[in-house]
Order: structure tokens, then sequence, then C-alpha cells
């Protein structure tokens, strides 16, 4: 805490020598460029190195002024879209990939595919390759580039493993082995796992252990689901099953991760956002946890889902600056930064080879998670997922484990229901 | 010239009636046109009749939440009023410092933001852990997954909704009551009339135009809730409503649609079919009461 | 023998009615008091081990809301929520009550329609009109400004509906009376029916105040630079599912913002009863 003090002072005080030497150079060329961030980037340690960032962009760009503004998910979108109806999109803006289409299709994206390709080759070869094709619906359209991301990990509680007889030495290989130890778990018991049935990308994770991409997400020329039914059938029997095993609660409520906190709950699968506060019970309340990949039906495939935040640019006449600053805040030495700062993840590739990135644990893991995982919701860019979507999804998947229909019918009745969905 | 006598009056509401013609009614009016067209809030908006009437009215969110929307209105209107009720006459009938420090502690929870509630309940209701649970648990009651069980839910949202609104409808009625005047009370127990008589005789009917606004504006507000269920279930554009959407209301889907789908058009249409349903309803509540007044 | 029968079974009833009346108390005040209980107390304490019924830990508490105001632009957000709540509530009043003042006290042609027309508008979602109304700002040139978030809510139907009913109470024949001794009718505005339905304006106040500190959609897109926003965005920045803040600093970040209107409500409460009673006296 002192130390960031002591260096946002120093921060400070550069700025204002910076600045000082600078007011007679600024040119005629005046930008502000508007700059919209997740929220807990804009906040704390992660905010002082964003800052850092624009204030060597700025530095190395007499004239342009940068404005970081944070944001929450919904409120990016939101924000984005009304931005849209009013011409009055921020310059530079982060969102998940999801919701790129719609963004696509009010007009907040620029194709950036032709100053993507004026980048020098090293630079574009620094990204991770699916990532950055998820960016790009067709060869020569680019609407992003891919920022942090993330594989979901499974979170094991060490010491209700332990009471359960399990050694937690050998995480487990496959589901067989993993659905095993939630049955001791439960047999000793305490909680195996959250409700998976409620949240849709805990679905997916789970739907991944079984199925892949190719078997998930949109069909988009023929507008429907790529879900297959005897994949599915199988997945909902993976929910069935679990019923008995789990806590209730979904991968994102607090009740799950206090449940875990205070080792009633053997495994939570989620992404890398909760290891901040399970962190800190750890040093708190001597919680003992580890993170593992996520098993899936057979050894050597991984289940769980990967996704990525993108990096826009918003059409116009700042385009050209505005892009200039995406690709200098996604370029290798800021990634590998920024990884270090947060212990977190992200789309550049030669970043995580970095020596001391890849040291951290999390990143790691998260490295092998996120190139084992499945697409939440490919392929991206093409059209906007309709609001029913998702929400179809959570309910086959949580009346099925209600045993409203048998995890065939369920499959069955849920993938009519979806591309009914899809063709509206 | 008639115009220059009422000339002061339209001057007075003249600041008003502007602000609400280019605040609200021109955006009434133009959300009324693109309910008709294809718009994702950029492009040239595209005619297309009545389909996103059509597709909504023949899609299943919405009866869904048309239905959870009667289920809730049922419910909460009604509860909401006798509680509120209840309240006022408690606190009327404790005195000085006592009746004010009740009325303050029952209005507090009116006062908190939304966001604030939810968030303060979705931790009493957490299963196992949550507030509620630890109490029933001194009971020997097995915990109960409020927000989650689609048996639980609606009534989960109904005692938040109450505990939030209840001490606004307790104020109203409370200046209600002080406006009786008490010669009615006298008269009544001159009369040998008792406690409960005198409820049932004097006060209630005398409350009546309160409990009327009460009532009406508490369905006109029930009808658009939006905030609380989308809050309680951790809504997100793109995907709210809850576990199996038992907690899907017309708002959260008119907002999902615009915000999470961009289908503007598509939202609007789905706010007038809601509004016509609203006027609908209080058009019937207006009946009645003229209805009961004529009688 | 009957008079005693009679006093115990009051007192059995007094009893009841204080018990009755404390619980209630309790179930609408203890939600907020455990809320800051989980801020004054260790971070990562499971509420399991820990049930915050007391606040257990001043120093981390204060710790808490240090490290907010320290890295969220929290005080300047209740700077601009409380500026962008005043000026609401000035326009509401002022707006509100000289519409009012014609539309309950006099005739005139068209004031049934016009009437009738701001009451429909009470029954259309904001949902509808949230993208309309948000080009129109954006074309006045008000995104992110402060006009941009106070003039679209200033013609308050609510308001009108309110005010207009209390107005009403007010007997014709002071009009009158004032009119007979020369008053002019703004005059008549201004000194007459405004001191009479101050409680009433009061009572709107502390509802607009209310209703604008817990808007957030339209300061959300409104006010889309961080100089303008106000302190619903800036715990909607910790709200999000997936962020990675833990619980404490998030209810902490809520609570900070609960304690304006709590304020603002101990100070004015008296004038919330008043308000409304003093309106419906003469029927």
């Amino acid at each position: 805490m002192k130390t960031t003090r002591a260096f946002r002072a120093a921060l400070t005080a550069a700025t204002a020598l910076i600045a000082v030497g600078f007011a007679g150079a600024a040119t005629a060329e005046d930008v502000t460029l508007e700059y919209w961030v997740y929220s807990d980037f804009a906040q704390g340690d992660a905010l002082a190195m964003q800052q850092e960032f624009i204030k060597e962009f700025t530095d190395a760009h007499p004239g342009v002024t940068i404005n970081i503004s944070g944001k929450g998910d919904d409120d990016l979108t939101a924000g984005q879209v009304a931005g849209a109806a009013s011409g009055t999109v921020p310059d530079v803006y982060m969102n998940a990939q999801s919701v790129g289409a719609q963004l696509v299709d009010v007009g907040a994206m620029a194709n950036i595919y032709t100053q993507f390709m004026a980048l020098p080759e090293e630079q574009r070869a620094q990204f991770d390759k699916d990532a950055l094709a998820s960016c790009m619906p067709k060869p020569d359209e680019l609407y992003c580039l891919p920022y942090t991301g993330f594989g979901s990990l499974l979170f094991r509680n060490l010491t209700v493993l332990e009471k359960a007889g399990i050694d937690p030495a050998t995480p487990p290989a496959t589901w067989a082995e993993w659905y095993d130890q939630m049955q001791k778990v439960k047999a000793a018991g305490m909680y195996a796992i959250p409700d998976e049935t409620l949240v849709f990308n805990s679905i997916a994770e789970i739907y991944a252990t079984t199925g892949n991409t190719e078997t998930w997400g949109f069909d988009w020329p023929n507008r429907k689901t790529r879900i297959d039914e005897a994949t599915m059938t199988t997945v909902l029997q993976k929910f069935v099953d679990m019923v008995p095993l789990n806590t209730g609660t979904s991968r994102n409520d607090q009740a799950t991760k206090d449940l875990f906190i205070s080792n009633q709950l053997a495994f939570h699968t989620i992404g890398p956002w909760v290891n901040p506060t399970y962190d800190e019970a750890a040093k708190a309340s001597g919680l003992k946890y580890d993170f593992v990949l996520i098993p899936g039906d057979t050894a050597g495939k991984t289940g769980g889902i990967r996704s990525y935040e993108i990096v826009a640019v918003a059409p116009g006449k700042n385009q050209e600056i505005a892009f200039q600053f995406a690709a200098f805040i996604t370029e290798k030495a800021q990634m590998a930064r920024w990884a270090k700062l947060l212990a977190r993840y992200n789309a550049n590739a030669a970043a995580m080879a970095d020596p001391e990135v890849s040291a951290l644990p999390l990143i790691k893991v998260s490295v092998d998670a996120a190139h084992g995982a499945m697409e939440v919701a490919a392929p991206y860019f093409v059209g906007s997922i309709p609001s029913c979507y998702n929400s179809t999804v959570i309910d086959y998947a949580s009346a099925t484990a209600d045993g409203d229909y048998t995890p065939a019918e369920g499959a069955k009745e849920m993938i009519a229901a979806l591309n009914e969905c899809m063709a509206q | 010239m008639p115009f220059r006598r009422y000339l002061p009056h339209y001057l007075m509401i003249a600041p008003f009636m502007v602000l609400f013609a280019v605040f609200f009614l021109y955006p009434i009016l133009s959300g009324l046109f693109y309910s008709f067209h294809d718009w994702n809030g950029v492009r040239t908006p595209e005619f297309v009749g009545a389909a996103n009437y059509t597709k909504i009215i023949g899609s299943r969110d919405f009866s869904r939440a048309m239905g959870n929307l009667a289920a809730y209105i049922a419910i909460t209107v009604p509860l909401g009023i006798l509680v509120a009720l209840g309240l006022a006459l408690l606190v009327d009938s404790f005195t000085g410092r006592w009746s004010n420090f009740f009325r303050n502690a029952y209005f507090m929870p009116v006062v908190l933001p939304a966001f604030l509630a939810a968030t303060i309940w979705r931790w009493i209701y957490a299963p196992n852990f949550g507030l509620l649970n630890i109490v029933l648990g001194w009971f020997g009651i097995p915990s109960v997954n409020f927000l989650n069980d689609t048996d639980t839910m609606l009534y989960a949202l109904i005692a938040v909704d109450i505990w939030v609104s209840a001490g606004f409808n307790m104020v109203i009625i409370l200046a209600g009551l002080k406006n009786i005047p008490t010669e009615l009370y006298e008269a009544a127990r001159l009369d040998g009339a008792s406690k409960r008589q005198q409820l049932f005789h004097v006060t209630v009917p005398m409350l009546w135009p309160v409990l009327f606004f009460v009532l009406t504006y508490g369905l006109i507000s029930a009808m658009q809730v939006f905030d609380k269920p989308w809050l309680l279930t951790g809504s997100s554009f793109t995907s709210y409503g809850g576990r199996r959407n038992a907690l899907l209301f017309p708002v959260m889907d008119m907002m999902g649609r615009a915000f999470g789908g961009v289908k503007f058009g598509e939202a609007a249409a789905y706010g007038f079919l809601l509004t016509i349903a609203i006027v609908v309803v209080t058009g019937v509540m207006f009946g009645l009461r003229a209805w009961s007044e004529r009688r | 023998m009957s008079t005693m029968r009679k006093q115990r079974r009051l007192t059995v009833w007094t009893a009841l009615k204080w018990a009755l009346a404390l619980a209630i108390a309790l179930v609408a005040v203890f939600p907020i008091w455990w809320m800051i209980n989980v801020v004054f107390a260790q971070a990562g304490e499971p509420v399991s081990l820990n049930p915050r019924l007391w606040p257990t830990s001043l120093g981390a508490g204060i710790d808490k809301i240090a490290t907010i105001f320290a890295e969220t632009g929290y005080l300047r957000a209740y700077g601009i929520s409380i500026l962008y709540a005043l000026l609401t509530i000035a326009g509401v009043l002022l707006v509100g009550s000289l519409a009012a003042f014609e539309f309950s006290l006099f005739e005139f042609p068209g004031r049934k329609i016009l009437f009738g027309v701001v009451l429909l508008a009470l029954m259309v979602p904001t949902a509808v009109t949230i993208i309309p109304t948000y080009v129109l700002v954006s074309r006045l040139g008000w995104l992110n400004t402060m006009e941009g978030l106070v003039v679209p809510g200033l013609a308050s139907a609510f308001g009108l509906f309110m005010l207009v009913q209390f107005m009403r109470a007010i007997p014709k024949d002071m009009i009158e009376a004032a009119r007979l001794d020369g008053a002019g009718h703004f005059q008549i505005y201004w000194h007459v029916v405004l001191p009479l339905c101050r409680n009433a304006l009061v009572t709107l106040a502390i509802l607009t105040f209310i209703q604008t500190w817990g808007n957030y959609m339209w300061p959300l897109i409104v006010g889309t630079r961080e100089e303008l926003y106000t302190v619903g965005q800036v715990v909607g920045q910790f709200n999000s599912p997936l962020s990675h803040h833990t619980v404490d600093t998030v209810m902490t970040a809520n609570l900070l913002a609960a304690v304006p209107p709590l304020i603002f409500f101990l100070i004015f409460q008296r004038q919330i009863v008043q308000g409304i009673a003093m309106s419906g006296s003469k029927g």
C-alpha cells in the first residue's frame, strides 16, 4: 500500500513536470480520446498502471489526451449502445466478445483490419491465434484486439477433500474420477459443487466436459443452435446426477464463496476472478485451496469455457489514433506488466511466455485452461444473440435437473426451443 | 376575449407543459412510431407493421412475464396495502415520541436505494448461512433456497417489496387517519359502537379516498416492477429472470430486448403492450370507484 | 370486578401491541444494522463464524471506507449526486407547484384534457422512452452535462399528481379573499398557496431526493465520463457479479451510498406526516 502511494506520488510529480515541459509544445491538433474499461481496471493498482500506459502513450503522442472511465459489465454495453444511437461511442473501449455482434450491428465498432495489417509482423504475431481469429468473422474483417481472458478453473478446497478421504495431490483426471470424488464429499456430509444449472456459463462449463466448440454456440447461416442432442443428453444426465450433491446456489453467488471459505464446499468451477476472495480468506481464516484444470470425459480433455475481453475502436475521425492506442496497450511489454500486476491471463501469447509471467501459478494454469476450453458463444461478430437464447438453455437445464424432463427429452425440447428462438 | 382572461393560467402551467411535451410526450410518441419499425437505435427505422407486436405476443417469454406479473400483483398489491394499513393503525395508536419512533423505523427501508436493499436481501436469503436460514435453523427448519427455488422465489420478492414499500404507504395512510375528524368517533361511541365497528364503519370509509390513491399508484408501479427482481436474481442483459424465469417481469424482458438484443423497436412495442395493460387496469379501478360511489 | 378484568385485558393488549410494534421495527431496521456490521468486521471471515449481529472491528470498517474513498471518485460522486438531487428538487417543486396551482384551483379550457394526458404518461414505462429521450438530449448537446441529467426529469407527472391532490383541499374562499384584497394571480400562488402547502412540498422534496438518488439507468447513459459519475454509478462498478472485489468492499461501497439519504430523511422526517396531514384537513 505504502509503495503504491509513493509510486503514485512520484507519478503525479512526473506528470506535472512533463505537463510543464510540454505546455509550450502542445500542438494544434489536440485530440481527446474517451477510453472505457472494466470497473476493476479503473480502481487501485490497476488504475495506476492504466494511467501509466496512458502517460507513456501520450508522451509519445503530444497533443493526445486520454480520459479513462471504468464501468461494470452491463453498463459498458448500455453506454456503448446508447452512445451509438447518439453518435458518441467512446473512442477506445473494452467489452466481452459475446456482445461484439450487437456492437458491430449498431455501428459502434470499426473494422480495423487494414490498420492491424499495417502493424509490424512481429507485433501481430504476439497475439494468441485463436483469440485473434475470434475477432475476425471474415478474412478481411477485424473488429477487436483480444485483451484479458480466462479459461475456467476448478477451485478445490483441500481441507474438505482430506476430510472426505480424498488425496488432493492428484487432481481428478476424468469426469468419472471427479464425480466419484464429489460423491465421497457428499457422503462425508459436505457439499460437492454449486448448482451448475443456474447460470449459462456454468452450464457451458459442464457441457464442455463432454462437448466442444463445434457442438456449442451458433450455426448462423441456418440460424440454428449447434448444440448436439446426444451430447446435451449426456450433460443433462450429469446435472441430474449432481442434484443431490450441490449447494443449490449458483457459481456466482456470495453464498457459494462463503461455503467454500468455511470448508463446506469442495469444488467451485469459475474464472480466476474469485482468487482475490479466496486468497484473502486463506490469510484471514486459513483456507487451504488450489486451482486445477476442469477434467473432461476422457483423460487429457479439459472442460470449462474460455472467453476474452476485447479492446475495440469506434469508427470516425479519431479512429487512427485510437487504434494506435489500442495497439499500444495490447502490445507485449504492456500486456506482460498488466499480467504480472493482476496475476491474470491475457491474449498476448508472447507476454504469457515471458518467464516472469509464466512463473505465476494462476497464469500458468490459466494458459492451459484457456487452450483446452470451449468457446462460450462462438462464432463471434456474426449475429446478435437473441435475448431468449441463454434463458432457454438455463430453463431446460434447470427443468431437467428438477425432474420435469428426462435428460433425453430435455435435450430434444431445449434444442427445438433454441432453434425457434434463433429463427425469430 | 376569453383567451386573455385565461392567459395567466396558461402562463403558469407553461413551464411544466413545455418540459413535459419535450421530454415525455415527444419521446412517448416517437417510441410509438418506433414500435412499428425494426430499429436498432442507429440504422434508419424500417417499417414492419404490427410485426413487433405479434412477435412479442407469440413469444414464450412474454406469456411467462405476464403470468408472473399477474401472480405478483394479485398478492403484493392487496397484501402491501393491508400491511401498510396495519402499520398505520399501529403507529397511530401510540402517541408522542413513540409514535414518531415507530413511524421513522418503519419508514427507514423506503429511504434505501433499490440496489442496496437488493444486496442486503440477497444475503439474508442466502441458503445455509443467510440470516433468515440461520433463524429458521434455530427452529429446526432445514435451509430454504429462497432465491433459486421456483416455489419460493415470487414470495421472496414480494417480502422485499413489502419491506420496502410498506413504510411509504403507511405514511400516506397515517396522514389520512389524522384527517378523520375526532367527532365522528365520538358520535360512533355515543351510538355504542365497539372498537371494531368504529374501524369498519368510520375509519375505513373515511380513509377510502386515500386507500384508493395508494391502491391505484401501487398497482401502476407494481406493473412496472423492474429493479428489485432484476437485482435479486443477479440479472444481466444477456440473461435475466432468475431460475426458470420465475422472476421474469415485462419491464425486465423489455430492457433485455433493448440493450441485450439491441431491438429498440421491439422493446418499444413491448412497452406499449404493457402500457395498454396498465391503462386497462387503471380504467377498471376508476370505473369500479365510480360504480361504487353511484350506488 | 368487571372493570378490573377490563383493565387486565387492556394491559395484555397493550403488551401485545408493544411487542408487535417492536418486532416490526426490528424487521424494518435490522437488515440495515446488519449491513453496517458487515462493513465493520474483519474481511474474509465467513458469516458462519461471525454472524455479524454487532460490529466486531471498527478499525477494519474505517480501513475499508478509507480505501474506497482513496481508490474511487466516491467523494466527487457524492457532490454530483447531491447537486443532481437538489437541482431536480428545486425544479420539480417550482414547475410542479406552478402547474398544480392551476390544475387544482382554477377552471380553464383544456384543463381536464391536459391533466389527463399527464396522468396517462404516468402509465408508460420509462424503458419505452429512454432511448428517444437520450437521443434528444444528445442533439441538444447535453451529454455529460448537469442539465442533461436534471432537465428531462423536471416535469414529474407524479409530483404534479401529488401536489394537485394537496392543493385541492385549499378552500376556494381563501383564494377569493386574497383576490378581493387586491392580490395578483402570481401573488396568490406565492403568498397564499405555497405557504399553505409547505409541508406537502417538503414531502415531495424528500420523495424526489430518494428517487433521484436511486436513479441508475439515466445517469448511466447520460453521464458517461467519470467527472459526472453519480453515487449509483460508482456503486455499480462494485456490483458487477464477476468483478475481482471481495464482498466486504462491495458492501462498504453500497452502505456509503445509503448514508446521505438516511441523513436527509432524519433531518426532514417530521415534515413527512405533517405535510400530508395538513392538506386534507378541510376535506
